[in-house]
């Protein structure tokens, strides 16, 4: 008798991956159908091996799943786990920070973003130590990249006062 | 012969003595090639004023160092947190990281470091020997024989393919497929694109690189209270491992010679680089090892031969540069340009009117990687300490400098953006079981291929017979049919007398 019963592959979310490589190269079809021959030819042969690997694999999880070794499932990409963990929160933040730096700067959109993600992370622990290490990485930042390499990260509030400041200091 | 050996060890010597510019590049250089965008290149670019103001000799030593420096600087990341700096190490993690989850992050640097050291030292006194010849190489490399090359790179894509043969390809040629967005080459046709200009030029492969390997890692560490595997033996800093990887590695002497000199090769072609190189290099290691299933393990042959191939890039991509004056590379472009601006005129004529400045770049190559080993050796100590700093505090510091680092290079803040994206790509693949180095290769590898292609069937126009027409190219295609084949035999004749012994 088997003592634990085996766990059945989580099919659903193996099938992201080929899935979108199918409809992109489907739409990437589309804009190379009125090409010269010569420009179509190289697309042509990779998409098709493409489409011919996704294919032979979605046959083969529809036959496992038919064999029960397979549940259309999600639970290898996302479960209560990714929540708990505070990846989810992660993500959010990391989504922030993409949109908030052109507005606010490198400097203090970096500071809010390590300071959101590492509280959710540290599930709110150390508060004010996480501050403390958010804020020393945001200045190394801007000391580094901006004062010293004049990087042109975007600037705002911070990177502008700070030059008002040292231009006139 | 006796006026050259004496030239040579004048201008060696004289190279020393700039120690108090080499040593400060060098640790600018390993932080500038650990943070991806900020390569040698965009470094020079950012200090280019400061260049400019040195005298030849100083650009010199500072340029080639920063150069050697931040190629070798690149593999740190990608064996301690599975980030590669540049596209030039993106097969290091592959055994890199697997060392450093085991505990022995510290020996896999100094294994990186001596490879790194040994392989770009040998290679510049190779390329120093045999310059007029490897001259010759770039000549010779036509599309055709290009496609053949790009081939053995991509060939790596069967090896990981090797667990899970479907997944293996699917990774791949995804990757081939999203290397294939932007205009072609020939008609500048936009294909792909999805309607954004930003797109037009082609997947640029900082993002992708940062999306793939940092951010995905980065989310996926979280899982995780440090790096290092909760089962591997916890240790403080001691030399005993910096010295058992330094013994590994030169016990492997034979592999750091013939893989950097697939890097100095591929090195010396235009436009080839240091991310084809080290893809070669690991194949070509694995195809020709006893343990081919001790690959992606952990397996110190597949931490040498990516890290001595792409030091190796760093010699080879000076040949054409000063020989015939067409840069192999994008930092070899700006070295040029900033060396025009002293006046120096590179080309066949160099060694003639200026032999100082010419043999001087190899010079300040060899100097720098001699007093690099012993300037970063004893930090491997304390490197490999990332490995065990919590991940709540690692993930967001990766996401947050790495993600800028992908808008440094094209300065578009749709560079962030898509980081993120090939950052989704590269979380599922990982948590689905695709090798997001598969996915990488493609991207890396696949405009170029696409691009020779294009080019050979637009000179035999469109006839495909052109891929078997050339000498050479028909000698690689042998090459590369028995770089597959043979593995795959020694293996099944090795199992087949394994079986009767059982």
């Amino acid at each position: 008798m088997d003592p634990q019963p085996k766990k059945r592959r989580q099919l659903g979310g193996e099938l992201i991956i080929p899935v979108a490589a199918v409809i992109f190269t489907l739409y990437y079809f589309s804009t190379i159908w009125n090409s010269p021959w010569t420009a179509q030819v190289s697309a042509f042969f990779v998409g098709g091996v493409l489409l011919l690997v996704c294919g032979l694999f979605i046959l083969r999880s529809v036959l496992w799943m038919a064999r029960g070794e397979g549940v259309f499932g999600f639970a290898n990409i996302f479960s209560y786990e990714d929540i708990r963990s505070g990846r989810i929160g992660l993500l959010a933040a990391t989504i922030g920070f993409c949109f908030l730096i052109e507005p606010l700067g490198f400097t203090l959109a970096t500071f809010l973003f390590l300071f959101a993600s590492m509280l959710v992370l540290a599930k709110g622990r150390r508060p004010f130590f996480i501050a403390f290490l958010s804020a020393s990485i945001a200045l190394v930042g801007w000391a580094v990249f901006i004062l010293a390499f004049d990087t042109r990260f975007p600037r705002g509030w911070f990177e502008n006062t700070m030059r008002a400041v040292i231009g006139n200091g | 012969m006796g006026e050259t050996a004496a030239l040579l060890a004048e201008v060696f010597f004289e190279t020393v003595t700039y120690w108090w510019v080499i040593i400060p590049t060098i640790i600018l250089g390993l932080i500038v090639g650990g943070i991806p965008g900020f390569s040698a290149a965009n470094t020079i670019i950012i200090l280019m004023p400061l260049t400019l103001a040195m005298d030849v000799q100083t650009g010199i030593v500072f340029m080639v160092s920063l150069y050697c420096a931040a190629r070798m600087g690149a593999g740190i990341p990608a064996i301690l947190v599975n980030i590669p700096g540049t596209a030039g190490a993106a097969a290091t993690p592959l055994d890199g990281y697997p060392m450093a989850k085991a505990g022995k992050g510290q020996q896999a640097l100094s294994i990186s470091f001596v490879a790194s050291c040994l392989g770009g030292l040998l290679t510049t006194i190779i390329a120093l020997a045999t310059m007029p010849i490897l001259a010759r190489v770039g000549f010779y490399m036509h599309s055709v024989e290009m496609i053949v090359v790009m081939l053995f790179g991509i060939s790596l894509i069967a090896s990981i393919a090797a667990q899970d043969l479907l997944k293996g390809l699917i990774a791949g040629f995804f990757g081939l497929m999203i290397g294939a967005i932007g205009t072609d080459v020939v008609y500048a046709t936009p294909r792909g694109t999805m309607g954004f200009l930003e797109l037009y030029d082609g997947v640029p492969l900082i993002p992708a690189l940062v999306g793939l390997f940092a951010v995905s890692e980065a989310f996926m560490i979280i899982e995780k209270k440090v790096i290092v595997s909760e089962d591997a033996e916890p240790k403080d800093p001691n030399w005993h491992d910096t010295i058992e990887g330094v013994k590994i590695a030169i016990s492997r002497w034979w592999h750091i010679v013939w893989t950097s000199i697939i890097g100095l090769v591929i090195g010396v072609i235009p436009g080839a680089g240091a991310s084809i190189a080290s893809f070669v290099a690991y194949q070509q290691s694995r195809s020709y090892s006893k343990t081919p299933e001790k690959y992606g393990t952990g397996h110190p042959e597949g931490l040498i031969a990516p890290e001595s191939a792409n030091n190796g890039v760093t010699s080879g991509t000076l040949v054409p540069l000063l020989v015939l004056g067409i840069p192999g590379g994008a930092t070899a472009a700006i070295m040029l340009v900033v060396m025009q601006f002293h006046g120096v005129g590179f080309g066949p004529s160099l060694f003639e009117t200026n032999p100082k400045v010419g043999y001087g770049m190899f010079m300040a190559m060899a100097v720098s990687y001699v007093l690099m080993i012993f300037t970063i050796l004893p930090l491997s100590r304390y490197m490999s300490h990332v490995t065990t700093v919590p991940t709540i505090y690692l993930a967001p510091m990766i996401i947050s400098f790495t993600l800028v680092g992908a808008f440094v290079p094209r300065e578009y803040m749709f560079d962030m953006y898509l980081a993120l994206v090939f950052g989704v790509i590269g979380y599922v693949a990982r948590k689905t079981g695709y090798h997001v180095a598969a996915i990488l290769i493609g991207v890396i590898l696949g405009p170029l291929l696409e691009t020779y292609f294009l080019r050979s069937l637009k000179k035999s126009g469109g006839d495909i017979t052109v891929l078997f027409s050339s000498n050479l190219g028909n000698v690689l295609w042998v090459g590369l049919v028995l770089s597959i084949v043979v593995p795959l035999w020694l293996d099944r004749r090795r199992k087949m007398r394994e079986a009767p012994a059982e």
